[in-house]
């Protein structure tokens, strides 16, 4: 049997963390931990055995590029797929978030269905699916 | 009744009063100036309409999350009265004839329409849980809606403290200092602005444009 993905969600707004949890579950992607900002992110990435992570940009304390940035020039790390799901609109903010590395991007509010799409997408480009 | 000419020569007159009137205006203007906040008193004019704007965007939101949620909600509910009343009506056919209720099928149909009912009920709930994200981009909009009030507030109150006679009491601005997201968050108007995207195709294009 495989193993299960692990997803980590982060971002300020807990409502929004229980959406993209549940979202994920739907999908068949049933073990998620959440963190809040950036820091705590890091932290858990760290300490944690971690498959995925979706962020939203706009935190506090640590943002959702800063967070990218952290996690693409740590070694143990820079092999996740970042997923950023975030009400940032501005054209330079998805340019950037690619050039830093993430893996995908979607602007709230989205879909249950582009959610999946993206994940799916992500993780057979990963080899991770 | 007041002589005319009595009334113009009093203190009180109505030209005296625009006169003083236009006194103070020309002090109040040059102390303004004087304190350096005119130049703030036209950044919140400035700043005031794009606050209404951003209201106006949390007004849309949540009214558009709630009308979702009501009609999402009247359909699950449509959902389960079909459940509740189909299940009522083969518990009868059962107990009436339970070998014909299953071999005429009512029992097989009955499956099938409530597996179809409750996955449509799931999808309401989805589209109810869904809805729920106006939270976070209200949130968002709020928080810098708050920061502009404390700003004026608090300069307000700065107004007070330097213009206040000596022996008044005046109270300081409070510290706290609540989080502002220093990014631009939710796009309240996209009218007529390139610069962002309005919707996830677009941000497929411009992704798939720069090879992802």
């Amino acid at each position: 049997m495989s193993k299960e993905l692990r997803f980590l969600i982060v971002d300020d707004f807990s409502t929004m963390r229980r959406i993209v949890r549940n979202l994920l579950k739907e999908s068949g992607y049933g073990d998620a931990d959440e963190a809040e900002d950036g820091v705590i992110a890091l932290q858990k990435l760290r300490n944690g055995n971690f498959d995925f992570v979706v962020s939203d940009i706009n935190m506090p304390n640590m943002n959702g590029f800063q967070l990218l940035g952290e996690i693409k020039k740590d070694d143990k790390l820079k092999h996740l797929p970042v997923l950023m799901v975030t009400a940032e609109a501005r054209k330079e903010d998805i340019v950037m978030a690619a050039q830093q590395g993430a893996a995908g991007y979607i602007v709230k509010p989205f879909t249950k269905a582009t959610l999946e799409d993206k994940v799916n997408n992500i993780l057979v480009k990963v080899g991770l699916k | 009744m007041t002589d005319p000419a009595q009334h113009e020569a009093s203190p009180g007159a109505p030209v005296d009063v625009h006169q003083q009137l236009g006194v103070l205006t020309r002090q109040l203007h040059d102390s303004l100036n004087g304190l350096g906040l005119t130049a703030k008193v036209q950044n919140w004019a400035g700043e005031l309409p794009d606050a209404k704007s951003r209201l106006s965007y949390i007004a849309r939101l949540t009214g558009e999350a709630a009308e979702k949620v009501l009609n999402h909600v009247d359909q699950a509910k449509a959902q389960h009265e079909f459940i509740a009343s189909e299940t009522h009506r083969i518990g009868q056919l059962i107990v009436k004839d339970p070998v014909a209720a299953v071999a005429k099928g009512h029992v097989m149909n009955f499956i099938e329409d409530v597996d179809g009912a409750t996955r449509k009920v799931d999808e309401h709930l989805t589209a109810i849980m869904m809805a729920q994200d106006f939270h976070d981009l209200t949130g968002q909009v709020i928080a810098k809606v708050v920061n502009l009030a404390a700003t004026i507030e608090e300069q307000l109150l700065q107004l007070l403290i330097q213009t206040a006679p000596p022996d008044a009491v005046v109270k300081a601005p409070s510290a706290h200092e609540p989080y502002v997201p220093a990014l631009d968050g939710p796009v309240v108007d996209a009218t007529g602005n390139p610069d962002v995207v309005t919707d996830q195709s677009q941000v497929d294009d411009l992704l798939a444009s720069l090879g992802f």
